[in-house]
């Protein structure tokens, strides 16, 4: 594998992140990364833990809230190298989404109350952003707060909220005002998942997982105390989220994973000599380059002080690109032992996960801002069509 | 390469079935019921086995004199697409297309319309047990006194869950088949991942008698790998249809950015793109029908080959903007979209890889 990030300086720090995973990992976790199973709680929640116990957990964040002190750079190559011992890639939505906003945005009280429980893991956070019919067109969401003494009472439903089974809290953007243009009449607001009137109904994903889920919001009363910064921001504080984090989007550590498993199962199948597999095998690997370069081209560019803008929605657009097509050559490759189900006790390995990652992934072309918005982001903020 | 084709109209016959079959899936094939069928235990008889005997489906393909309808895979073609796109269960492509062929080209006629009775009749399933390819053995046979002595494992025999024999690939100076009663192999059943019920099955030492072996059985397991495929491909094909007509639904009604998405013209173009695909199935599979009908072997293989790769790579690429399209919804198993996705998947992975089907269509040129 091709490795771009090599430099004399970054080999000590990469070393000291490599020894620490091969000696932290619980090593069921471990395996269960390197042949693609879907994850469980405690698989995250176990190496947070120990990130967290060493400071490591938020790399993004200041280092006043708890952050790590990385460079951009030191940041990639940790995330990497993760990949690369087979940590399980943490879900974002305390330490990349609500975490940042709340440095940015929140008042004094909240980042007190919130971000120390972020890093520790007491809290699981999950986030209510899209609605069954407010998805691409994120601005025309429907959930209404209403304004009583001391706080608000909020209605609606949000859908596909990632692990919100394991969630205790949830934040939402939610319709403050419905009179103003619709990008401006848009709050977040931080909700206890335990507070009356919010329920969940599990959603079943066609690989068999249920990651997904429905939450309802009936008459949930939402303090005053818990709503982000000034009231009617939120899209203002949700797009500068999107912002966070950009050059991490091209996934280079996931891709690499994954043709580093797509390259053993050609093994497997007795293909490595075989022209095709071969020549794709490069092909994908060649792209994983381009992303990279790409990558490090805009970090250069942003380190010598030109802010990043819309153009990281190409990392986004080529990096899941590779991904799926990762995810289609392993189908090749696996033919038939791809197939049996999970329950069968048939599955050969290293195809077991073949077929469920496959369908699982997806969903990297959808969320997040599908390709197609993504693209048209390009088109209209980059292009100026 | 020349091979006269004459993309025949299907026959009145043909669409009779193809209306039966439509109907027959609306009134018994919603989601509701197929989810509810999913839940029975795989072992047992699906549960419109019968009703498809009492219609005539499990004998289309076959020979009149096996008791069949004797229809040509054109004729048969409709009837097979409307059953792939309606997600039926029932092992119809394994067993009649595949297993019955087997035995309708391998045994004497007499002999053969006995064996295939209860079969067309709707009260059992057989199946063939071989490799990957739908011809090679994948079992060893050992000349024992009394007769045969089987011993393998096959981690996938489609149809295999509830079946009541076995028709095992093997090689004795050449291809053979044995049956074997169902209940001297040791069968793990369970569903694959579209929810159709296959097995694993074991063969560990089974002693199987002289006048349950039937030698020179090349011709017969290549008709039966022929059928397999094809009924595959005419599956597929339905199937591609399906997925297209629901994806054109769901944009004409989804409204985003306050019209349907269906305005925009990235989701039209690609739209265009699927339709380009679905005509290129169709075409690809009728093609592959008449090449069936036809009687050159080289031709035949070379034309079913290039129709798998062509066809695998549209259902792909249907499959990506089909669930694209939907969304977030498209992920869930709570449409159709996931189930047709997921059968689509597993009629793709199964019938030799995409490379071999490459390598045999340049290789017979
Ligand atoms: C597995 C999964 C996990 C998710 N997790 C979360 C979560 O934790 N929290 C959360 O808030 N959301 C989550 N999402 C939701 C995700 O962000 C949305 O699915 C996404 O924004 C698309 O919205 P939609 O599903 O309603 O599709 P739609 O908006 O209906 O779009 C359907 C298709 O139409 C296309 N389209 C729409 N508008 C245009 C246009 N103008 N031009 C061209 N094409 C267009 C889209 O690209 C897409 O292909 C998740 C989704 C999935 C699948």
């Amino acid at each position: 594998m091709t490795d771009l990030l090599i430099t004399p300086e970054d080999d000590a720090f990469r070393k000291q992140i490599r020894d620490f995973a091969a000696r932290e990992l619980d090593p069921d976790t471990r395996a269960k990364v390197a042949r693609g199973a879907p994850l469980s709680r405690e698989d995250f929640l176990g190496w947070h833990l120990s990130l967290h116990a060493v400071g490591w957990v938020a790399p993004s964040w200041p280092t006043e809230h708890g952050g790590p002190g990385w460079t951009a750079r030191q940041r990639m190559i940790a995330d990497e190298e993760f990949f690369r011992q087979h940590c399980p890639p943490m879900p974002g939505f305390g330490l990349k989404m609500i975490g940042p906003i709340l440095i940015r945005f929140g008042s004094a009280d909240q980042q007190a109350r919130f971000l120390p429980r972020i890093l520790s893991g007491e809290d699981w956070w999950c986030q209510g952003f899209s609605e069954p019919g407010a998805g691409s067109d994120l601005a025309s969401l429907r959930t209404r707060a209403t304004r009583i003494d001391g706080g608000w009472i909020v209605s609606g439903s949000k859908t596909w909220t990632t692990y919100a089974q394991y969630a205790n809290w949830i934040f939402c953007l939610v319709r403050t005002d419905p009179q103003v243009k619709k990008q401006q009449g848009i709050s977040i607001m931080l909700i206890d998942m335990a507070t009356p009137g919010v329920s969940r109904r599990p959603i079943r994903l066609m690989d068999g997982t249920e990651e997904v889920n429905e939450i309802f919001l009936d008459d949930v009363f939402v303090p005053d105390a818990l709503v982000v910064g000034e009231v009617n921001m939120g899209w203002t504080y949700a797009k500068a989220l999107l912002e966070h984090e950009r050059l991490g989007i091209g996934g280079v550590g996931r891709s690499k994973h994954l043709l580093e498993r797509v390259r053993g199962m050609a093994r497997a199948a007795g293909l490595d000599d075989d022209h095709e597999t071969r020549s794709r095998l490069a092909a994908l690997e060649i792209d994983i380059i381009a992303v990279e370069a790409t990558t490090l081209r805009l970090l250069a560019a942003a380190e010598a002080g030109r802010p990043l803008g819309a153009e990281t929605s190409l990392l986004k657009i080529r990096g899941t690109e590779i991904q799926q097509a990762l995810t289609e050559l392993a189908l090749d490759i696996a033919g038939q032992s791809a197939l049996p189900a999970a329950e069968s006790g048939c599955l050969e390995p290293p195809f077991e996960n073949v077929a469920y990652q496959f369908l699982n992934w997806r969903k990297l072309s959808i969320y997040g801002g599908s390709n197609e918005i993504q693209r048209s982001i390009l088109a209209a903020q980059v292009l100026g069509l | 390469m020349t091979m006269q084709i004459r993309f025949e109209m299907p026959s009145d016959e043909a669409l009779l079935l193809k209306d039966m079959a439509e109907r027959f899936v609306a009134d018994h094939y919603s989601l509701a019921q197929r989810s509810r069928m999913l839940a029975a235990p795989a072992t047992e008889l699906p549960a419109h086995w019968p009703r498809m005997a009492d219609l005539g489906w499990l004998g289309a393909a076959l020979p009149e004199a096996c008791g069949g309808l004797g229809l040509s895979p054109q004729q048969v073609l409709p009837l097979i697409e409307v059953l792939g796109a309606g997600l039926v269960l029932e092992p119809v492509t394994p067993a009649t297309l595949q297993c019955a062929t087997v035995i309708a080209r391998l045994l004497p006629e007499d002999r053969a319309s006995d064996v295939l009775a209860p079969i067309l009749a709707g009260q059992q399933i057989e199946v063939l047990v071989a490799g990957p390819d739908g011809m090679e053995p994948a079992v060893s046979a050992r000349p024992v006194p009394g007769g045969w002595e089987l011993s393998g494992t096959v981690r996938l025999v489609p149809g295999g869950a509830a079946a009541a024999a076995f028709w095992v690939a093997v090689d004795i100076d050449g291809a053979a088949v044995l049956r074997v009663p169902a209940a001297e192999a040791e069968v793990t059943a369970y569903r694959l991942l579209d929810g159709q019920a296959a097995a694993s099955v074991c063969f560990d030492g089974v002693l199987c008698p002289p006048d349950a072996c039937w030698t020179g059985a090349r011709a017969a397991l290549d008709a039966g790998a022929e059928m397999a495929l094809f009924g595959a491909l005419a599956e597929t094909s339905g199937l591609v249809a399906a997925l297209l007509r629901a994806t054109l639904d769901h944009v004409k009604l989804r409204e985003q950015f306050g019209r349907p998405i269906g305005r925009f013209q990235t989701v039209q173009h690609r739209l265009a793109d699927m339709y380009i695909c679905r005509e290129e199935v169709r075409s690809m599979v009728q093609l592959a029908a008449e090449a069936m009908a036809g009687e050159a072997s080289d031709k035949r293989r070379r034309l079913l080959s290039a129709a798998k790769v062509k066809t695998g790579d549209c259902a792909r690429a249907v499959v990506r903007d089909a669930i694209q399209f939907h969304g977030g919804m498209g992920m869930t198993d709570e449409l159709a979209v996931g189930h047709m996705v997921k059968r689509l998947l597993v009629l793709g992975q199964a019938g030799g890889t995409r490379a071999g089907h490459l390598t045999a269509f340049s290789a017979a040129s």
